[in-house]
């Protein structure tokens, strides 16, 4: 189909965002890009929630204010416990002994035994039912570096109810009436989507040895079965395939691709995986194929 | 004539990929086989878009032969995306920016100005010192050369700069009439920092940033303060005293940023946004996570429940496509040792959710799943079942087993054998999918048995 052809409904949203421009491959679109962030691969996306609310800057992971303007200043410092009635909190439970009962999970700097939900979920109601509008927050009565619970009933002197207004995320069309499929700009400027990442990235591939991103960054390669029923195969970072055996990364085998290794020479040391096995540009011819 | 009431860019959110390589990454589908719907997607070459390096012109859009991901020479092809304008008309249509549309509005392709502004914020949100920004701003420009993407940065060396790749207004053509701007990422260098007479460290290719003047070699990530990244320390450095992780003040050429384009038609000024970023390669090109930044768009946009618009057909392609991008996971994680088995005679063996519920809640150490059913073979076998079940017609059962977004602390043996198992989230805990994801997963669910509780035929899924 030629250009002067091709249509889209300004209103449906979802085909604009996964458009594929002319020429690009799938890996341009949103949908290749991971958005479990701790902290992410191709950007942070939890920044995006920050400035959701008028008048503070909230952490990108946390439910810590980290900013506020002028007629705010005072929650600067706090953490935001609910919004319109939907907590941002949740607990911790679990044992702490084999074959115990679970319970709460407190410590010193937990004595709650409470975690922030991340913004993308907890703040989804808030998000769709009230953009434009102001809502109840509820924060802390005080400043508040740890993680804190939020009381049974209120109103109670921990807490404090603030009315704010809720931004709308997306930037808007005048002449469509609706939202854009852009993010706002006022949502997060140039830098703000990558800034949580590690500083190199390369150190974030061998860093924590996270293995929560397998279809963007691999971690068990060229995997096949043994006589048992069970698997193997080799670890993505294994400088070489043979033997086809999962090296356990403790983070000073020789044999796997080292931080040094990464920082020089990534892109000569990882390999494109197509159907599970390294790509094909990347095995080695044999001496007698030649 | 048609008149331009709007602008847009499309994609309004496309991703680059870092590579070095000269030319940048063909194009390429990822496509199902319909004769073995189970098996990985297949990628198939697709018409690629060439520029004249000159001209800043397309000069074909040939299909590859063959699709390769680095030049043969130890590069990776950078992902270079297009972004293109559309334009909304009064017949409230988007159509594609074209020389035709700008001729009817009597402008020319000259008469579209771009601009480009990018940054790198990383060393900032570490040092709270703005003076450690890296921004990158072309100015506006209507020409078809490459512009710069230059990082400058207060804290820089004198005179350094770090190159965050380029973008370029293709020329548009008679056989190529659309207006488009190509993004093409830097190379993927590391950068380092200096100041001292004499230094060279091998890991990276310049040294930029200048330690006399900013902190960021030598930073350490202070404990106890609220501010921090999480996880914090997330940077390449060297163990220090007390337990502290201190900066060798290192950077990269990441960036993300917005993409401006502005058309004057009639005495109206026309402006609209894209947003762009550089990130690695995906190095599983036919996989999809079972996550991704579509789907928290796609929550944001429509909200967190499944509503009257998502029909019975959009829910159970939802639920398959969840299912797919599991095993499409699975294919590449060693599962025993992610499930905190004892491995080669090694308790704790790995970074695992098992380890990292117990460093950040005191949570006893104990394996996910039972040990002996977890083996890579088995869990992939596991959803291939399930995953072709679907494809039948069954109901999607696993939607009984979803974690919902509030049960990420739930750290019980139970809570922690939803799915998704053993995978990380945003928030530190065991991923759970957008709650839209599993209210569409749900309602698939919700459907089919119903249809099933009708009589419905068995033998085929809805649609």
């Amino acid at each position: 189909m030629s250009d002067d052809e091709l249509r889209i409904h300004p209103l449906n949203l979802t085909a604009q965002i996964d458009h594929r421009a002319a020429g690009n491959p799938p890996s341009t679109l949103p949908e290749s890009a991971i958005s479990n962030a701790y902290p992410g691969l191709e950007f942070d996306i939890r920044n995006i929630w920050r400035r959701l609310l008028v008048g503070i800057e909230l952490h990108e992971a946390d439910n810590y204010v980290v900013d506020a303007d002028a007629d705010h200043e005072r929650l600067k410092g706090r953490r935001l416990l609910a919004v319109a009635g939907h907590d941002v909190i949740g607990d911790l439970v679990g044992p702490t002994r084999p074959g115990a009962d679970p319970g709460p999970l407190t410590s010193a700097v937990n004595p709650d035994g409470v975690m922030m939900l991340e913004w993308s979920n907890s703040l989804a109601d808030v998000l769709a039912d009230h953009a434009g509008e102001t809502v109840t927050c509820l924060f802390t009565s005080g400043p508040a570096p740890n993680p804190v619970g939020k009381p049974a009933k209120v109103p109670d002197p921990s807490v404090e109810e603030v009315e704010l207004e809720v931004r709308s995320l997306f930037a808007h069309s005048e002449a469509a009436g609706g939202p854009l499929p852009v993010i706002a700009e006022e949502m997060a400027g140039p830098g703000d989507l990558t800034r949580g990442l590690c500083s190199p990235w390369q150190n974030d591939y061998r860093e924590c040895a996270c293995y929560y991103w397998a279809a963007s960054r691999p971690d068990y390669v060229n995997v096949e079965l043994t006589g048992l029923g069970t698997s193997t195969g080799n670890h993505w970072f294994a400088k070489d395939r043979e033997p086809r055996e999962y090296v356990l990364d403790n983070r000073t085998d020789s044999r796997l691709v080292s931080y040094d290794d990464l920082f020089r020479d990534w892109q000569g040391r990882l390999r494109f995986i197509v159907g599970g096995d390294d790509a094909p540009e990347h095995v080695e011819t044999e001496p007698g194929d030649r | 004539m048609t008149a331009i009431l709007e602008l847009r860019i499309l994609p309004p959110l496309a991703i680059g990929r870092l590579g070095a390589a000269t030319e940048p990454m063909d194009n390429y589908t990822a496509e199902l086989d319909p004769d073995e719907p189970l098996a990985p997607r297949v990628l198939v070459p697709a018409p690629t878009l060439r520029v004249d390096r000159t001209s800043g012109e397309i000069v074909d859009d040939e299909v590859p032969e063959e699709l390769r991901f680095t030049d043969g020479h130890g590069k990776v092809k950078p992902v270079a995306p297009f972004v293109e304008v559309w334009a909304l008309t009064e017949e409230l249509v988007l159509r594609p920016l074209t020389m035709e549309l700008l001729r009817a509005n009597k402008v020319e392709p000259k008469d579209v100005r771009w601009r480009t502004r990018v940054g790198n914020h990383k060393i900032e949100r570490r040092t709270y010192d703005l003076k450690d920004r890296v921004d990158a701003d072309t100015g506006w420009f209507t020409d078809h050369g490459e512009h710069a993407l230059t990082g400058r940065c207060a804290n820089f060396l004198a005179d350094k700069t770090l190159p965050l790749g380029h973008v370029r207004y293709i020329k548009p053509t008679a056989e190529y009439p659309g207006i488009r701007l190509r993004f093409t990422p830097a190379g993927g260098y590391v950068y380092g920092s200096g100041g001292m007479i004499g230094e060279h460290d091998p890991n990276v290719v310049d040294a930029l940033y200048d330690s006399t003047k900013g902190t960021w070699r030598g930073h350490v990530d202070k404990p106890g303060d609220p501010r921090l990244t999480i996880p914090n320390s997330i940077y390449a450095g060297d163990d220090g005293p007390h337990g502290t992780w201190i900066s060798r003040g290192y950077l990269d050429d990441e960036c993300d940023g917005l993409v401006d384009v502005e058309l004057t038609v009639g005495g109206r000024k026309l402006t609209a946004y894209g947003r762009i970023g550089a990130g690695p390669p995906a190095y599983a090109p036919d996989s999809v996570p079972v996550r991704t930044i579509a789907d928290e768009l796609d929550q944001a946009l429509f909200g967190p429940r499944a509503g009257d618009h998502d029909t019975p057909e959009d829910a159970h392609k939802v639920a398959e496509e969840v299912l797919r991008r599991a095993l499409e996971s699975v294919r590449l994680m060693n599962t025993a040792v992610m499930n905190g088995n004892t491995v080669d005679g090694r308790v704790d063996a790995a970074s695992t959710m098992v380890r990292q519920d117990s460093a950040d809640t005191g949570r006893t150490f104990e394996p996910i799943m039972a040990p002996s059913l977890v083996d890579t073979a088995a869990v992939f076998a596991l959803h291939q079942d399930v995953l072709a079940a679907l494809r039948s017609g069954t109901a999607p059962w696993f939607a009984d087993v979803l974690r919902d977004y509030d049960e990420v602390g739930d750290l019980t043996a139970k809570g922690r054998r939803k799915m998704p198992a053993l995978m990380r989230g945003a928030d530190g805990r065991s991923l759970a999918l957008t709650r839209r994801q599993v209210d569409l997963v749900r309602k698939a669910a919700r459907q089919e048995i119903f249809r099933q509780g009708q009589g419905a035929d068995e033998s085929g899924g809805p649609g």
